[in-house]
């Protein structure tokens, strides 16, 4: 009622005492049909607080189960890549024990060269370089190249010559881009500098040969250099190695990890995993799966 | 292939002005693991047509298709630069009458779709030795290019007549040009110096993260050769044609898997 008499007539539609207007004696004989809105309208709004809080739940259920949902599809990714692992073991130890047929006869001879790299962390590990080039030699592949990017490989380069036996360094037994019949198997070690470094290198013989000869051809679009003077110029630096017709990749990650980029333009590239997990059933379907392929060559 | 709406933070209500851009994610994938930079070498559409009887230009066609798909899905889940392989130095070996066709989906692809780049704020930068090109498409090329320059939602790298040796040398090149004029001693020519003449050096982002190649065959074919160092590489089987959003997904995923692994 004072509240009332103070507003002129219109109660407080934010005061408590409102709802007891209703029952007031004086507002049943005084209410106006405006009053009565009023009043309706205080009580909607009063009833919004339990709306506001039913969407509030609302939306912190609907994201809890957005985040389930997201956690149990990572969930079913990483089953399927464990399924995966465990089918490819598998595939692994019947390929090893010999069980699978079409494994057995590969045709060695169409991989001439035959590059591994391997990750810096995992090229320390000389005992398990030591066992993959057995294999390879078992199977028969004559020349490999070893890469990693910091060449811990080069730098375990005699120890992995001396308890490999009848091993030679590639330099000597390579001629004019031939790669010569050899009876022992040939290792080539290669590092990070032997890739961009190199055509940096080669880069800087080229200049100079091009300011010596008096710097012909001055237009931009004119051609300076080829592509065969850059691969000559990477021999005159010491890093013109051919090209590997397979590259395997023993790693976590699925990269080359700066093998010399130039020499791989149509080498097929094969991820196997970390070296400390190699196989020799996985080796195997490596090279099988090479000796299948067919290339066109952009033709 | 469906997919929800999912803001990581769990916020989204209050306070967060910042883009416009609807970055709907597919569930499974991480924000922070989104690839920057895309590169896909687009394999199989002749092996497409061929499987159905049709004629290779259908199949050149449907790849078409399939790349303006994954240019779509790029933006919307915040990828900020696509290269792709459209033609390789090689290619120029191919019979005249398919090089011809190629070049003349080329030049009406990039006509029809102008209206698209400057509408979705796209940049496109074509690298590769042009002047093979008949003189229509490149000047064509470089209008479009001009064109879209200012663009910076996204970027769509097209390789024409390209390859990664080409790059190198072209890069080398430019170096000997700068030497010859004394912006370059002799002898101090080093990886950075190539990097910088590269000709993917148009992107903010010129290493890809993520390379795609589809049809099944395992090797990069004289692509980006320098710059795919410490990529991701990621061989699908699909035929190009049929590469869409499911496989794209799963590039991604797999992208997301080395992040655990190598934290690259």
């Amino acid at each position: 009622m004072d509240k009332l008499s103070k507003k002129g007539g219109f109660p407080n539609l934010s005061s408590p005492e409102v709802f007891l207007f209703p029952f007031s004696p004086l507002l049943l004989q005084g209410l106006t049909p405006s009053l009565l809105c009023c009043l309706c309208l205080n009580r909607s709004m009063d009833f919004t607080r339990p709306k506001r809080m039913l969407y509030f739940w609302i939306d912190k259920i609907r994201n809890v189960l957005l985040r389930l949902s997201w956690h149990l599809v990572h969930a079913i990714i990483n089953l399927c890549y464990f399924t995966m692992g465990m089918v490819h073991g598998l595939e692994s130890h019947l390929i090893s024990r010999g069980l699978l047929r079409k494994y057995k006869s590969l045709h060695i001879s169409k991989i001439h060269y035959l590059a591994i790299v391997i990750e810096s962390e995992d090229a320390c590990r000389t005992s398990n370089v030591i066992e993959l080039l057995q294999w390879l030699a078992a199977l028969g592949i004559k020349h490999v190249s070893l890469y990693d990017n910091e060449g811990l490989l080069k730098k375990s380069k005699d120890i992995i010559l001396e308890k490999f036996n009848g091993a030679v360094l590639f330099q000597d037994t390579h001629e004019n881009n031939v790669l010569l019949d050899q009876p022992q198997m040939t290792l080539e070690f290669v590092s990070f500098s032997d890739g961009k470094e190199a055509v940096a290198r080669a880069a800087n013989v080229l200049l100079m040969k091009y300011i010596k000869s008096g710097g012909t051809g001055s237009n931009q679009g004119e051609q300076i250099f080829t592509e065969s003077q850059m691969s000559e110029a990477l021999k005159t630096v010491g890093s013109g190695g051919p090209e590997p017709d397979l590259l395997l990749i023993y790693g976590p990650a699925r990269c080359h990890l700066g093998f010399p980029a130039w020499r791989m333009r149509y080498t097929e590239i094969q991820h196997m995993g970390p070296l400390t997990c190699m196989t020799y059933g996985s080796l195997i379907k490596a090279i099988y799966r090479f000796t299948t392929v067919r290339q066109n060559y952009g033709k | 292939m469906e997919h929800f709406t999912l803001n990581h933070h769990g916020k989204g209500e209050e306070g967060e002005e910042e883009e416009e851009v609807d970055e709907t994610l597919p569930l499974g994938l991480r924000r922070e693991a989104i690839p920057r930079h895309v590169a896909v070498i687009m394999d199989g559409n002749r092996r497409w047509a061929r499987s159905r009887d049709l004629h290779v230009r259908s199949g050149y066609e449907a790849g078409a298709r399939s790349l303006r798909t994954i240019v779509e899905l790029c933006c919307k889940w915040g990828i900020k630069v696509l290269s792709v392989f459209a033609f390789s130095s090689d290619n120029w070996f191919r019979p005249k009458v398919e090089v011809e066709l190629l070049m003349s989906l080329f030049e009406r692809g990039m006509q029809e779709d102008t209206g698209i780049f400057l509408r979705e704020n796209i940049r496109i930068s074509v690298i590769g030795d042009l002047a093979k090109l008949p003189e229509a498409l490149q000047e064509l090329i470089l209008n479009l290019e001009e064109t879209t320059k200012n663009n910076t939602h996204f970027q769509l790298i097209v390789a024409v007549s390209y390859s990664g040796q080409y790059d190198v040398v072209q890069a080398c090149q430019r170096l000997a040009l700068k030497a010859k004029h004394g912006l370059v001693e002799p002898g101090d020519i080093d990886t950075s110096l190539i990097e910088q003449e590269l000709e993917t050096n148009c992107s903010e982002f010129p290493h890809p993260d993520l390379l795609i190649r589809t049809s099944g065959e395992f090797r990069i074919s004289n692509f980006m050769l320098w710059q795919l160092a410490y990529t991701e590489l990621f061989f699908a089987q699909s035929l190009w044609p049929d590469f869409g959003e499911a496989e794209f997904l799963k590039a991604l995923l797999a992208f997301q898997q080395r992040q655990r692994r190598y934290g690259g």
